[in-house]
């Protein structure tokens, strides 16, 4: 069973708006009309009906672990029934070998009556584990979710953070085939996620392969070796996880975008020189084009090709400069190159560098250039927000002994 | 596990895979229907066999729900024939008043024997046609074949019925019933028994999913369903024809042949005839009731369980 591909081939999934008849006296209509009308081919969309999923292939292989990203509504929660069984495929075919663990909805099967102990098995074998299994893991379960004192306490006395911390041990201790993750990190207090993110990157590493769901971008650049990015059901790029989430980041953004006015030349392009991942500290260079052509000198004395470099997660600013800083004046005529030189002194992550064109006169951003993502990784970690350059050195008495 | 199949509800029409795949999806063409033989023994052995201990512990949940916190206990298991019986004797109290003769202990053993297996019918058929339903979030949460619902709750009422049977099996001398040989037919008459209701439970339960009346139509069902089954009379009471009719009722068999064997020592595979109010004889008992008896419940397992399954794909959706 180990060692096997997830594989999604042209997937479809049809789903129905509003509701499905509920109730016997709507049965006989539905079956007369059903008679009289020709049906139509399942894959054509009756009125009320819309496809959620759209064409969607992929295969995550042992040892890779897929991040899928988009917007709400893009489709990712019908993948993951689609990928955990729950829901079937209306075109196309699915396939997940053997046991599927699933990190979703992890307290789903607890009964609040029962005791925990008395769910750790009604979940586990809900879940496939046999009974042997639980007993054997029992302790390392009730261990993992710090409930040892609760244990023999009905759930319905548990706090939801303590029904979810039990749910996400049981979960984490299913030996799968293949491992699906939706979201649960954000599952107990804050030491608790450290640690359920932690056994999420040991499931990882047991060559199975790995699906991750997640609008915690960080944390899907972190765990993935690959990314698909949906909307609107229809994968629209599938890549490296960066990538993707660039594409996301960029897309969400255009919204505020203006591709026209009399600013839109000054900027025109955004590239690196630098390759996109750097370590802490390290230097990233950019350069912008862009023309002055059609701006009074005037004009031009107020604007400044400007750059911010901000948190993909949250999307806090950390730095913010531009020519106009800088007192460069910008050419009326022909070409020009704006280069950047930025050394990345800040924690390991993904941030967008953001290029736009600031109007000092009318102190306002009059024009957005392109973004692009950039991965920041620790040579050697530290803890903070910023990175100070550190030099840490012994220094001894001569003749110490080491 | 054995649960490494290709999902393939749809096979591709590879000619109108050329079209543009992007906003139209490519006409699908049905995958050829598994024999009949194959769906059963992937629900018998891929989905039940495979999944036992779920079986297991999703009626060890039931049963425990209906014990915990309850003040009555195990005692619960015995009311509802208790009742049954109850009612029963009072029925035929008036009968034997109105006749101008007694109430006899035979017939209060064998109203005792046929309320136990009647309960049990209620009781599960009740349940189960609530399971899907009631673990909603189970359904559209955690993948596992929704078989184990139903079959788990009948289990849990078997459990139920269990107690009650031990406590029959002592009251029964007491209203003078002799255990003979034919009691030897009571353990098939159970599995009879289970059989249709686990058949008729694994019908209902996927019908009120998609038509959530049914449970109502259940409950009206069950509660008026007491008067055309044989329980606190016996068939024969209404004549040669009428009794035949009462016969048809796929329950009768079953419970007729229960208080034939335990209080009548009657061998199914022989005819019995009594004499009926009006003096004519009336047949109570033809082996071929026997057939019919089974023969309904094996029809309705074995339809009850294909349409579940052939349904099961979509519960998610209509949970």
């Amino acid at each position: 069973m180990a060692n096997a591909s997830v594989e999604f081939n042209g997937v479809w999934k049809k789903f129905q708006r509003g509701e499905l008849h509920d109730s016997l006296r709507d049965l006989l209509p539905a079956i007369a009309r059903g008679l009289t009308r020709r049906r139509p081919p399942v894959s054509e969309l009756k009125r009320d009906e819309f496809w959620a999923v759209r064409n969607v292939s992929f295969e995550v292989s042992p040892g890779e672990t897929l991040g899928i990203i988009g917007p709400n509504g893009a489709g990712k929660s019908t993948i993951l029934k689609l990928l955990t069984k729950i829901l079937r495929p209306t075109l196309g075919d699915t396939y997940v070998p053997g046991r599927v663990g699933a990190l979703i909805e992890v307290a789903a099967g607890f009964h609040p009556d029962l005791t925990g102990r008395e769910n750790v098995y009604l979940q586990g074998a809900i879940m496939g584990m046999r009974q042997t299994e639980i007993a054997e893991k029992f302790d390392q379960i009730v261990e993992f979710a710090g409930l040892p004192q609760f244990i023999d306490t009905q759930v319905k006395r548990y706090s939801s953070g303590m029904n979810a911390r039990l749910g996400f041990a049981i979960a984490a201790h299913l030996d799968p085939d293949v491992l699906i993750v939706d979201e649960v990190l954000a599952v107990g207090d804050y030491g608790f996620q450290k640690k359920a993110f932690g056994r999420i990157a040991e499931m990882a590493l047991r060559s199975i392969p790995v699906v991750i769901v997640s609008h915690q971008l960080d944390r899907i650049a972190a765990l993935c070796t690959k990314a698909i990015l949906l909307d609107e059901g229809r994968v629209i790029k599938e890549g490296a996880p960066a990538d993707c989430i660039a594409t996301y980041i960029a897309g969400q953004e255009t919204v505020n975008t203006e591709h026209e006015g009399p600013d839109a030349g000054l900027i025109r392009s955004l590239v690196l020189e630098t390759p996109r991942s750097v370590e802490t500290g390290g230097r990233l260079r950019a350069r912008a084009t862009g023309r002055g052509d059609g701006l009074s000198r005037n004009k031009l004395a107020d604007r400044s090709v400007a750059f911010r470099v901000r948190e993909l997660q949250g999307g806090n600013v950390l730095f913010q400069t531009g020519t106009g800083q800088y007192e460069i004046l910008l050419p009326q005529a022909g070409e020009y190159e704006v280069a950047l030189s930025l050394q990345m002194n800040v924690p390991a992550g993904l941030y967008a560098l953001d290029s736009f064109v600031w109007d000092a006169e009318a102190m306002a951003i009059s024009h957005w250039g392109p973004s692009l993502t950039i991965e920041v990784s620790d040579a050697v970690e530290f803890k903070g927000s910023v990175q100070m350059n550190p030099e840490i050195r012994l220094e001894t008495q001569p003749g110490t002994d080491l | 596990m054995s649960l490494r199949t290709i999902e393939t509800s749809w096979v591709l029409d590879s000619d109108s895979i050329e079209q543009d795949t992007e906003e139209l999806p490519p006409a699908a063409v049905l995958e050829p229907r598994r024999s009949l033989f194959a769906q059963l023994r992937e629900i018998a052995v891929d989905e039940l066999w495979v999944y036992r201990e779920l079986v297991y512990q999703l009626t060890l949940r039931d049963v425990r729900i209906r014990y915990k916190q309850a003040v009555m206990g195990f005692a619960w298991a015995i009311l509802m024939p208790a009742l049954i019986i109850g009612a029963g004797t009072l029925v035929r109290y008036a009968m034997a008043y109105l006749s101008g003769t007694e109430i006899q202990l035979s017939a209060i053993a064998g109203m005792a024997v046929k309320a136990l297996p009647w309960a049990f019918f209620v009781g599960a058929i009740g349940f189960a046609t609530g399971s899907l339903v009631s673990n909603r979030p189970l359904l559209t949460k955690i993948y596992f074949p929704r078989e184990v619902l139903p079959v788990s709750s009948t289990l849990a009422q078997t459990f139920d019925s269990s107690i009650g049977t031990l406590v029959l099996l002592l009251v029964l001398p007491l209203l003078g019933v002799t255990y003979g040989w034919t009691v030897l037919w009571v353990p098939y008459l159970m599995i009879v028994l289970f059989t249709f209701t686990l058949g008729t439970a694994m019908l209902l339960g996927c019908a009120n999913l998609f038509f959530r009346d049914v449970k109502y139509v259940v409950q009206v069902l069950l509660t008026f369903g007491i008067f055309f089954t044989p329980v606190f009379f016996e068939p024969s009471m209404f004549g040669p024809t009428g009794s035949a009719v009462m016969m048809l009722n796929p329950l009768s068999p079953i419970l007729e042949g229960l208080r034939l064997t335990v209080v009548e020592h009657h061998d199914l595979f022989r005819v019995l005839t009594v004499t009926g109010a009006g003096g004519d004889p009336v047949v109570v008992w033809r082996p071929w009731y026997l057939g019919y008896g089974t023969g309904i419940a094996v029809v309705m397992l074995l339809s009850g369980a294909l349409i579940f399954h052939r349904f099961e794909r979509v519960f998610a959706e209509y949970a």
